[in-house]
């Protein structure tokens, strides 16, 4: 039998409230929660935000944490919604059973970092920030905070989409007997890095957002965690995991492309997977982040999938703000709630239509939702859909044939003076963003592909345990340099943990499955598990796998490997 | 106003880290997006931070710095009128 994906419990945390009750009542009512800055310490009063309306010492108090704990609010946040969803599916104790803690996040503990930055830049050396730069340092915390124990941790790190690709990791470990309960989803609390990033880029709107609007003038900033509890075959689920994809728009690293591309191939997948067709899909919950580029590459992706008979569509993003890393999880529970509810939330803040762009739906109250998909889409091209059903057709059995597969290259790269020859691939125009880690991993991938006769790989997993750090720091200095403005928009786009897998996609055009992990030491280990379960369901015949990391000291190392079923 | 050229030339191969290039290597009259130089997006939001940084002068959106920012030469006789600094 083919194994059904079940979600059993579901716990949400954002802007327009601290529980599933509050945020289905805030979505019924039409209650926006992007407001004035209330608890983020920064300059950019002037920017609407979407904020958890609690303070870190509220959410201390909820888990029974002393106020001068230091703790990042992503984790309080995730503790939070993690508790509500084991509640809801009603595990409380895991004894016997293999659990697993997949959480999506950017910048992880980032906020306590940039505070302690701020205040002790005098004497903070910024060797001690390694690990304040490691997002699987969230997830260590927020299980500790929930109270689980003997859990498999894993955190992933696909800039937007990371909470999303959490999810679709945890159902593939179901089907693949790697655990018996996963917990996945994702946090990220507002930060001052993450508020002058995205300002950085001029993609904020000083109004509230307007997602699929004619006028739209960019997102408002949100935070907030989410997570859903999966199960393989359980007897009353809230809903089934019936299809997902996951795919890479391999054009440009912050912006979509015209076409869509990724986000078409995803919404495809997660079709297929689903065994559906694109009519019975009832609701999109659009990724819609209210700028020029991606509401317009969506719809522009949307068409392409849904033709002349486009679903009812919304972007919820005007409710809580743009997420980010947590948005997949946080949309995915919305998705949710609107099932069970018999409601589409409203795209709030539309107004005009445009040609080209998706009319979204206002708002539904009566309406019949069996198949619902959610997107999110992340910088990088990291693109990602999901597909929930009332029902799922039980037809016949999946094998999952046992394939072999063979590491066909290894390559390393840890010598600054190896770096020349990344020449031989890259011009000196593609290479001008990218720092000395980038090159590294760039390089000891595309000699990998070369050594393996590989032109695109079917997939591109990473793994890293403390991203780019240089450029992280970097960042942190100009921010603090330059009282947050003015900064330079190419630090932060070169900050994140997945720019790495996405600039061997777009070098190579690999528009397949692309993924990076970011759990310390085991962040490897993550990666090559990934591999085999793709090399194993013959999702992918080759995979390239890259592991990379630096030091605060300058040292760093890259280590590339291609691995394929064998012939 | 040559001399303003050549500033620009290396403020923008310092800030977009345009390696292996020197002032001469970029041509004041061609273009810098598209089939010119080849710079995108996000070089445009660097340029806006080099304008504001060095010559005073704000722009609130790359839309703003299109037709600003075709060639160096544009972008001189610009910051020429307009710098507070």
């Amino acid at each position: 039998m083919k194994d059904v994906i079940s979600i059993t419990g579901a716990g949400i945390i954002c802007a327009i409230g601290n529980d599933k009750v509050s945020v289905l009542d805030s979505l019924r009512n039409r209650e926006s929660g992007v407001r004035s800055v209330k608890y983020l310490e920064t300059v950019h009063g002037e920017l609407p935000v979407g904020e958890v309306q609690m303070s870190d010492d509220e959410m201390k108090a909820m888990l029974g944490l002393a106020s001068d704990t230091v703790v990042s609010r992503t984790s309080l946040m995730g503790a939070l919604a993690i508790k509500q969803a084991l509640s809801q599916a009603g595990i409380e104790k895991t004894e016997g059973r293999r659990v697993a803690l997949i959480s999506g996040t950017t910048v992880g503990v980032m906020d306590v970092t940039e505070m302690e930055y701020h205040r002790n830049k005098a004497v903070l050396n910024v060797r001690d920030l390694p690990k304040g730069n490691e997002c699987g340092k969230s997830t260590e915390q927020m299980a500790a905070l929930a109270g689980l124990e003997d859990v498999e941790l894993c955190t992933v790190s696909t800039a937007c989409s990371s909470a999303l690709n959490s999810i679709i990791v945890g159902a593939e470990m179901l089907r693949h007997s790697e655990a018996d309960i996963v917990i996945a989803g994702g946090s990220e609390a507002l930060s001052r890095f993450h508020l002058n990033g995205f300002n950085s880029l001029m993609i904020l709107d000083g109004r509230p957002c307007r997602p699929f609007d004619a006028d739209r003038a960019g997102l408002n900033l949100g935070e907030g965690a989410a997570f859903v509890v999966l199960q393989k075959d359980a007897s009353r689920p809230l809903a089934y995991v019936s299809g997902y994809g996951n795919r890479c728009d391999a054009f440009h690293q912050t912006a979509s492309s015209e076409n869509g591309e990724g986000a078409f191939l995803a919404m495809t997948e997660a079709l297929e997977s689903a065994g559906l067709k694109a009519s019975d899909i009832d609701y999109v919950n659009a990724h819609g982040t209210g700028t020029q580029n991606n509401d317009m590459s969506e719809s522009r992706a949307l068409s392409r999938v849904f033709g002349d008979n486009i679903p009812p569509v919304s972007s919820t993003k005007g409710f809580t703000g743009h997420t980010t890393s947590a948005s997949g999880a946080i949309e995915t529970v919305i998705c949710l709630l609107a099932m069970q509810n018999d409601m589409i939330p409203a795209n709030l803040g539309w107004e005009k239509p445009s040609p080209g762009l998706v009319q979204p739906s206002m708002g539904v109250e009566n309406a019949v939702l069996n198949n619902v998909m959610c997107n999110s889409f992340g910088f990088g091209g990291n693109d990602s859909s999901l597909v929930l059903s009332r029902s799922v057709r039980e037809d016949g059995t999946v094998d999952m044939p046992v394939a072999e597969y063979e590491t066909v290259a290894n390559v390393t790269i840890d010598d600054v003076a190896q770096l020349a020859e990344l020449r031989e691939f890259v011009s000196p125009m593609e290479s001008r963003r990218m720092c000395t880690l980038m090159k590294a991993s760039l390089l000891s991938s595309l000699r990998a592909a070369k050594e393996a006769a590989l032109q695109c790989p079917d997939a591109v997993i990473a793994a890293t345990s403390g991203g780019m750090l240089q450029t992280s720091i970097q960042f942190l200095e100009d921010m603090e340099e330059n009282c947050e403005t003015m900064l330079k928009p190419t630090l932060f786009m070169m900050s994140t943990h997945n720019t790495v897998a996405s600039a061997i996609a777009i070098r190579l055009g690999c528009h397949g499955y692309n993924i990076t992990y970011s759990q310390g030491e085991a962040s490897s280990q993550w990666a090559l598990r990934d591999a085999r379960r793709l090399l194993e369901s013959g999702k992918a015949s080759s995979v390239l796998v890259t592991s990379f990391d630096e030091s605060a000291d300058g040292g760093f190392r890259s280590e590339s490997m291609v691995i394929r079923k064998k012939l | 106003m040559e001399e303003l050229v050549n500033e620009l030339k290396k403020y923008l191969i310092e800030a977009l880290n345009l390696e292996e290039m020197t002032p001469d290597d970029i041509d004041s009259d061609a273009p810098l997006f598209g089939e010119g130089l080849g710079l995108d997006s996000i070089d445009a939001l660097e340029l806006i931070v080099i304008l504001d940084k060095n010559y005073g002068i704000k722009l609130s959106s790359p839309a703003e710095g299109k037709n600003i920012f075709r060639s160096i030469r544009t972008i001189a006789a610009y910051v020429a009128e307009h710098r507070t600094r």
